[in-house]
């Protein structure tokens, strides 16, 4: 599993920095040919935002891989470490079950409902832009039951809580 | 039971246990946001809705501004751009009464004039500043404090991604509430030194500066020219109606990055874990994004903005102890709670209760930022206070001490920004902003 | 979808894009209003206002799938479902409302039109709500004839019609959103643009367009959009009940836009804005080579044959 979890997070890395780039560029060539060809480019907008929601998607998978989202940990610190292991699996099997339920489900029901709407000014369908959902629902599912599985054998349990913050509460 | 009340009571008490039980702030809200979904109209057709919801939240133009910002904040924190600011900040402040602490508000304020992030602002000028701080003999605490206080400056000051996800929640212009920013931003930096002010009046220790010939003021401003040259192409190709704000975003990205790379601060093989750090930080924001946008339908669908707002009217008909409520619920939710999130959550609620009674949604835009961003520098949940604290390589317990007369003078600012529309309103109005 | 078992009734959700204040959010919770009372409360509508459902296209999704019941969507959106709606949308088309709404009630006309989307997409579209003439209006004028716009930035939709429209009309035309046009149109970024007469005073345009050129090229259209399954499972007789609602409803809202866009022309007029006759025939003439170009299948050029002929 970790073998597993090497690779995708390489490949989600550069899929990501891939993605912004691309990004960076449709955009400057928005202002470029708007403000110095006087002719503006009709595809970039729409281009700019899928490619935008991709980065977010698969970007937001990424920090699942390191659990870097916000999460508010005051109530977690004040419990004793023994029951932090459940509380960590328990936090993983929510974030499964998001992935599972909205992520894959509700994104491949979305791929089959918008499969044959067209993009305007784009050669793609709505359909092929959802695919995003479910392809970083996988991802993240994955994420999530790599860390429920460390979590229950007691590894990579978040910090020991930093003193100087328990004593800010 | 009906709609409202089954959504409503998922909503609030999934959300309540899945937070205190540290699932991350985006899922408890997604998660919760489904179920209340599913409760309403059933499970496969709940899992559409969350799913479609998610794509097309984050799926917007004026949201793209956001991911160019930060790259561009952190493409300056690679880029030696902290630097020049805090010399030109000591320029212009060095000569007042501690002066160091004054260099550090004023160089956060202007940290924040070209970016939106006041954690990197706390990082980057406290980080330097610091330092020379406890060699004058100020007490450490009070310096971090300084410093902690004025960085969320930066978060009204535009450019500020917390703006543009307050303009998209609430429908309003993005150049009009940037504008509306100014003043309030710097009113937050003045409050600060206020603070400074009358903390070294008698500390006779701390009224030593150095005397600054006037050709090193010139060469030292000049050198910071070219940054602040940026705050001139962003915010002035906004309001020239050059560029929209998402291509101003993007002109910033490949301005940091040229300025980067003239001052050989940024090699191309950087480049990659740049946009990596900048996607991360993307990621957590749009996912929150995502997952508000879900919630924000299952409470539309089930007429919950309207039920709270019912109950707020009925508690009296009076404007002001409403507005003086709904700050003060602000405040005790921006204690736990990071501004954008709570803004994604809250002001669709309450937004409509105050435009009510007269209220400008720019002018309340700023007053709920600005509450917001006070939460940023309060526990429990406070990423400037932290990382600041961190940064100085103190305990955060004396430090919060230290901010007591600084979220005062702060609280007492809020009210006046609150109450005095004018203090926002007067700059987009007097720039002929105020479209309908 | 699932039919067969007929349903008692219930409270259908209606998402729609506009304000309370617009002519067809009053027209449709008034709809609701007179169903209730006419099928003993069983069927009622609830009206979702501003888009809190979310934006048009991706409600039709949301009624496709049964979250919703009933929308109302532009012409464009349908567009992109099945093209054949293009040809509704196709400016100079309608010579005015009243052609419109007789053609939107002719079944032998769009009839296999309106239940083209049931097998594929489970939508019925119960009819049309028109969004009225849509006018020239610019920051220098006044616009006569085609050649007047020559130069100027006009802004439109981001849709290739209305880019074609308004590039044959002799200007030259910008895609922007519309929350932009504002303060584009002050900077001078834009020259001028194009809408309703209710649009132009809502969105304050006539402070800084003074310029209402009466092209009358186009005239809008949008429609409102029903679940089939759910309509499947209405008695025949409630059905009845609201198709017959629906028909009082179109009536009720063209009595409502009429006195609104009279109202918006008075304020207009009292702002300082002057209204011009243009010289139609020109304008059509230009227009022409843009609807012969989108009329591409038999059955377009059918369908806008026997539209045209319904104006006789
Ligand atoms: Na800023
Ligand atoms: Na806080």
């Amino acid at each position: 599993m970790n073998a597993i979890k090497s690779v995708l997070d390489f490949l989600l890395r550069w899929l990501c920095i891939a993605l912004f780039a691309v990004l960076v560029l449709v955009v400057c060539w928005q202002v470029f040919t708007r403000q110095v060809l006087q002719d503006p480019a009709t595809w970039t907008t729409t281009a700019a935002q899928y490619l935008f929601v991709w980065l977010a998607l698969f970007g937001s998978a990424y920090v699942f891989a390191d659990r870097g989202h916000i999460a508010v940990d005051f109530m977690v610190r004040l419990l004793k470490i023994s029951h932090k292991r459940y509380t960590e699996a328990f936090v993983q099997f929510i974030i499964l079950l998001f992935a599972v339920f909205v992520l894959i489900w509700g994104g491949l029901r979305g791929v089959d409902l918008t499969w044959t709407q067209q993009v305007s000014g784009l050669p793609v369908s709505v359909g092929a832009m959802y695919l995003a959902l479910p392809i970083s629902g996988v991802l993240t599912a994955f994420y999530a039951l790599f860390h429920l599985v460390e979590a229950l054998r007691g590894r990579g349990l978040p910090d020991e809580f930093d003193e100087e913050i328990r004593e800010a509460i | 039971m009906d709609a409202a009340l089954i959504a409503g009571i998922v909503l609030v008490l999934g959300i309540a246990v899945l937070l205190l039980l540290r699932v991350p702030i985006a899922i408890a809200v997604g998660f919760s946001a489904f179920v209340a979904v599913a409760a309403v109209i059933g499970m496969e057709k709940a899992s559409f809705v969350a799913a479609q919801r998610m794509f097309t939240g984050i799926n917007s133009f004026a949201l793209l501004a956001i991911p160019f910002f930060i790259l561009a904040g952190v493409l300056m924190n690679n880029g030696g751009i902290a630097g020049r600011l805090i010399d030109a900040a000591k320029v212009l402040v060095g000569r007042m009464p501690g002066s160091l602490a004054q260099t550090n508000v004023v160089a956060n304020a202007l940290f924040g004039s070209v970016s939106g992030a006041a954690v990197a602002s706390a990082a980057a000028v406290g980080g330097v500043i610091g330092p020379r701080q406890a060699k004058e003999g100020y007490d450490k605490n009070f310096s971090a404090a300084v410093n902690i206080a004025s960085a969320p400056s930066g978060m009204l000051i535009p450019p500020s991604n917390t703006l543009i996800v307050y303009s998209l929640v609430s429908s309003t212009s993005i150049a009009t509430l940037f504008v509306a920013g100014y003043i309030p931003g710097i009113l937050w930096a003045l409050a600060c030194m206020l603070i400074v002010f009358l903390y070294v009046r008698k500390r006779k220790e701390l009224n030593n500066y150095q005397q600054v010939t006037l050709p090193v003021a010139l060469l030292t401003l000049w050198r910071a020219v070219p940054s602040i040259l940026m705050i001139v192409i962003v915010i002035g190709g906004i309001l020239a109606g050059i560029f929209t704000p998402t291509e101003s975003a993007v002109i910033a990205v490949v301005y940091c990055l040229i300025l980067g790379f003239a001052y050989r601060a940024i090699k191309v093989r950087d480049l990659p874990r740049i946009v990596l750090d900048a996607t991360v930080t993307t990621s957590i924001v749009m996912l929150l994004v995502g997952v508000s946008t879900i919630m924000a339908w299952v409470m539309a669908f089930s007429g919950i903005p309207a039920a709270i707002s019912n109950g707020l009217l009925g508690l009296t008909d009076s404007p002001t102890i409403i507005l003086i409520l709904i700050m003060v619920i602000l405040l005790i939710v921006g204690t736990f709670m990071d501004p954008t999130p709570a803004i994604l959550i809250f002001v669709p609620i309450f937004l409509p209760i105050v435009t009510e009674f007269g209220v400008d949604p720019i002018h309340f835009g700023i007053m709920v930022t600005f509450n917001l961003c006070l939460g940023t520098i309060t526990p429990p949940v406070g990423n400037v206070l932290f990382v600041g604290a961190k940064v100085a390589g103190l305990r955060a317990e004396p430090v919060i001490k230290a901010l007591v007369p600084f979220f005062i003078a702060l609280i007492a600012m809020l009210f006046v920004v609150a109450f005095v529309p004018q203090l926002s309103m007067w700059l987009p109005e007097l720039l002929g902003l105020l479209a309908p | 979808g699932v039919s067969g078992n007929a349903q008692e009734g219930k409270t259908m959700v209606l998402s729609l894009n506009q304000s309370e204040s617009h002519p067809s959010y009053i027209a449709l919770t008034d709809f609701g209003e007179r169903l209730k009372a006419a099928t003993d409360g069983r069927w009622d509508i609830k009206v979702y206002p501003n888009e809190t459902l979310g934006a048009q296209q991706e409600v039709i999704q949301l009624v496709s799938d049964g979250s919703v019941d009933m929308a109302i969507a532009s012409g464009t959106q349908l567009e992109n479902l099945n093209p054949e709606f293009a040809t509704l949308n196709l400016p100079t088309v309608f010579k005015g409302i009243d052609h419109q709404i007789s053609v939107l009630r002719d079944k032998g006309i769009v009839g296999p039109l309106f239940s083209s989307l049931e097998e594929s997409k489970d939508l019925t579209v119960l009819g049309g709500l028109t969004q009225g003439d849509r006018n020239l209006y610019t920051v220098k004028g006044p616009i006569k004839e085609p050649k007047d716009l020559a130069g100027m930035k006009i802004r439109v939709q981001e849709s290739e019609l209305h880019i074609k429209m308004i590039n044959a009309m002799g200007g030259a035309a910008t895609p922007m959103s519309y929350g932009e046009v504002y303060t584009a149109l002050q900077a001078g970024v834009l020259d001028g643009a194009e809408n309703n007469e209710i649009s132009y005073v809502t969105q304050k345009h006539n402070e800084v367009a003074k310029y209402v050129a009466r092209t009358r090229h186009l005239v809008g259209l949008d429609y409102m959009l029903v679940n089939s399954t759910l309509l499947e499972e209405m008695t025949p007789e409630d059905r009845a009940i609201l198709e017959a609602e629906w028909q009082k409803t179109v009536d009720e809202h063209v009595k409502l836009w009429n006195a609104d866009t009279e109202k918006a022309i008075e304020s207009a007029k009292a702002s300082g804005t002057k209204f011009n006759d243009v010289d139609k025939a020109a304008f059509d003439k230009a227009l022409a080579p843009v609807v012969e170009s989108a009329l591409t299948s038999d059955d377009a050029r059918e369908l806008y044959e026997k539209i045209t002929e319904a104006a006789q």
